[in-house]
């Protein structure tokens, strides 16, 4: 037939080009919408820019202003002070939910799994509108019973509150999400290492010690990095609940800085060079964490 | 028959993705012609739900009264500035006419004066003698290097809101205060401890001391502000410094001035508080005075209002906090239509006393001000004519220049407030420091453009 040969050869140049037509989806969209602007925002850092349309080239310059901005070491101190409080409170508190739901001893399972994990479904805005009223210095609920014992915090009127106003909500908000990842993993250790363990003698901490936490390390290292990014890309909570992380700066964190230079004060090129240190920071600190829970480790 | 021109046996991949592409390429060519007959449509871009609410009902009356021209209202709240913002970077997708928010407008008019995104009103103002009808000291918020880049959409005079009642109790009649020094010693009698443990249960007045809200108020209110008519920074000025310390001694000195509870004025921990009679008053600005009404109807016949007091016998008092202008983008391809939807929108009497009725907001246009409803008794204030005593003050409004750095500048202002008032600072070191950072910025971008 006339049309055979045409047929034959467009059939082996398809066999040749279809794999790459089958990933060019992902590569094409992953170029135009993080490659490009990833790029165009390292360059967007070397300048800045002036109205809407024109740019001047400042080299590193908005690297060294950045590192001599007191209100950039501010929020990196907050943000630093968030992701700390939520790594020694929440995890902590997630991990013992955790336990507490994968005993046999508790009853009510998954009405007390929906109760944990129900605060994670709440938009991050009105988590921060609710917890507004909670921490009002006068008429809210953690006042009202601190009055009884005469004390009165001013939570988000206090410098030295306010961050561990943010991480309490914070608490809240995420150590059920975060008990869920522990709960999945407790509850693929295999029962006969306890057994085995019991054999051995060992007691109820011994087991966690010497079972349970090692057993656990993949979902403890992944937590630990997703809530460690989580913490330092923290925007919304203490931008509502603080009101653009007022008083004096003490809510203000990094992302909200950027935001804040890119939008508020137009200052494209410096909120790109915050994007970059931030980007180098989580970056840093996600390979030292891996790295100390012995995720690189060959096993 | 019917024959397509591709043989669609021979199309790579096979006849889905033919049709698929088809589609694609017919959807393209409607899409941009389309785009063609966009003369005749006005995208208007909102972020106030009042707003929007009044114009949905207004613009089909000038859609009825302009055949052909459709008007897309878009009210997309708290997100609008930063869209405005992008679609003006990307210099694609600015609507035709928009509303801007008084403090965010300073973003808008950085770089050159032909790289601001808003059309240049004041030729069309002044050709059809506009700016007589209207304050003229509201066009200084939207002005920048001879240019108006918008129409008032509002004056917000600000008055003393107080609760008749209480002070009455403490034997105070508000209505002999004329003078800041009156009030502070009217304040002293009504600041009180009323169960004696040694808590005080209600202080005369609420301020807010973590953003520059009521302190600029006050510095406004005496002529002062952050950057003069010329764009130089004034804040270390003798006069914003001796405010920033009158500010303070309320709290500190005169113990009068209870911080604002919740985070802003509008908190409703800050309207628990009314309710419950910690706060004895307030400077409330027009649309505050709506806030209240839809937030605390319960409150009804308990506040009255009267003039600011004045810093010296004789003085302005009132001041203005807040503001909205409508303004043309560049990127609008029919302004004459658009300047027409604006004007119907902001200069017609009959909607503006609508907009009354709705909202409590006192129009710029003085024409207006005759209507009967601005004069009749206002039931939340106890029957008082508040429309009136507004009109009575908008006149003297102050001037509030504008800047592109008055989003650094503010936020800094309220990070030097907040140093005076909790005494990290003195008034003069918080705000001599304050004004040295915002002409170092100025000066370095000046250093990077020269022609700044």
């Amino acid at each position: 037939m006339r049309t055979k040969p045409r047929s034959s050869r467009f059939w082996h140049q398809q066999q040749k080009i279809a794999p790459y037509l089958f990933i060019a989806p992902f590569y094409l969209l992953f170029v135009l919408f993080m490659g490009y602007p990833l790029l165009s925002s390292l360059v967007m850092s070397l300048y800045e820019m002036r109205g809407f349309q024109s740019r001047v080239f400042v080299g590193i310059g908005n690297f060294t202003d950045l590192f001599r901005d007191p209100i950039f070491w501010k929020s990196l101190r907050n943000t630093a002070y968030f992701a700390i409080g939520t790594l020694t409170l929440q995890l902590p508190i997630a991990l013992l939910l955790a336990i507490l739901l994968n005993s046999k001893f508790v009853k009510g399972k998954n009405v007390l799994r929906l109760a944990f994990f129900a605060p994670v479904l709440v938009a991050g805005v009105f988590v921060a509108i609710i917890f507004n009223l909670v921490y009002d210095q006068r008429a809210g609920l953690i006042n009202q019973e601190l009055i009884l014992f005469g004390r009165e915090i001013g939570w988000l009127n206090e410098e030295n509150y306010v961050m561990p106003a943010v991480i309490l909500t914070g608490v809240w908000q995420w150590a059920g999400f975060n008990m869920i990842y522990f709960l999945a993993g407790l509850q693929g250790i295999r029962q006969e290492l306890y057994e085995a363990a019991a054999v051995d003698g060992a007691n109820w901490w011994q087991a966690f010690l010497h079972v349970t936490l090692p057993s656990l390390r993949p979902v403890i290292a992944f937590v630990f990095v997703v809530s460690m990014i989580g913490s330092l890309q923290l925007f919304d909570l203490p931008y509502i609940l603080t009101n653009g992380g007022e008083p004096a700066d003490a809510g203000s964190t990094i992302v909200m800085y950027l935001y804040k230079n890119g939008f508020q004060f137009m200052r494209l090129g410096y909120a790109a060079t915050i994007g970059w240190v931030l980007f180098f920071i989580i970056a840093v600190i996600s390979i030292v964490q891996l790295k100390l829970l012995g995720i690189f480790r060959d096993e | 028959m019917f024959r397509l021109l591709i043989d669609a046996d021979s199309f790579p991949l096979g006849k889905g993705p033919m049709v698929m592409l088809i589609l694609f390429l017919i959807s393209t060519i409607f899409i941009f012609a389309r785009s063609e007959e966009q003369g005749q449509k006005l995208e208007f871009w909102i972020f106030a739900n009042t707003h929007f609410e009044e114009y949905q009902t207004r613009v089909p009356i000038f859609e009825a009264e302009n055949p052909g021209v459709n008007v897309q209202l878009i009210n997309f709240g708290g997100t609008m500035h930063d869209k405005l913002l992008a679609a003006m970077l990307s210099n694609f997708g600015a609507p035709d006419l928009v509303e801007v928010e008084i403090t965010s407008i300073g973003r808008f008019l950085k770089g050159a004066i032909d790289e601001v995104g808003f059309v240049d009103l004041r030729p069309r103002l002044e050709s059809e003698g506009w700016m007589e009808k209207l304050v003229v000291s509201r066009f200084t918020p939207w002005s920048y290097r001879g240019r108006i880049y918008g129409i008032p959409h509002d004056l917000h005079p600000v008055v003393l809101l107080y609760r008749d009642d209480l002070f009455k109790a403490a034997g105070v009649e508000m209505t002999e205060v004329e003078t800041w020094d009156d009030f502070i010693a009217a304040g002293k009698k009504a600041t009180r401890d009323l169960d004696g443990d040694g808590t005080v249960d209600q202080h005369a007045i609420v301020l807010d001391r973590r953003t520059e809200s009521d302190y600029f108020s006050l510095l406004l209110q005496q002529g002062g502000g952050f950057f003069d008519e010329e764009g130089n920074v004034i804040i270390d000025s003798e006069l914003a410094i001796e405010t920033l310390e009158f500010f303070v001694s309320l709290f500190n000195e005169h113990k009068i001035a209870t911080p604002v509870y919740g985070t802003w004025h509008g908190d409703p921990s800050n309207f628990a508080a009314m309710q419950d009679g910690k706060i004895l008053s307030i400077l409330a600005p027009d649309w505050y005075v709506g806030i209240l009404k839809s937030q605390v109807p319960q409150m009804a016949g308990k506040w009255k209002a009267i003039s600011m007091p004045a810093w010296k016998p004789g003085d302005r008092r009132t001041t203005t906090r807040g503001g909205t202008m409508i303004g043309i983008t560049t990127q609008c391809k029919n302004p004459d239509r658009a300047w027409e939807l604006l004007k119907f929108t902001y200069f017609d009497r009959g909607g503006l006393v609508n907009r009354y009725e709705t909202t409590r907001i006192i129009p710029p246009l003085k024409s207006a001000w005759d209507a009967p409803i601005f004069k009749e008794p206002d039931l939340y204030l106890g029957g008082q004519p508040l429309g009136e005593l507004f009109i009575e003050l908008a006149p003297d409004l102050p001037p509030r220049y504008q800047n592109p750095y008055w989003s650094e500048g503010a936020d800094l202002l309220n990070d030097a407030i907040f140093a005076a008032v909790t005494e990290k600072q003195t008034s003069r070191e918080a705000l001599t420091e304050l004004a040295a950072k915002v002409r170092a910025l100025i000066a370095k971008d000046q250093g990077r453009w020269r022609d700044l």
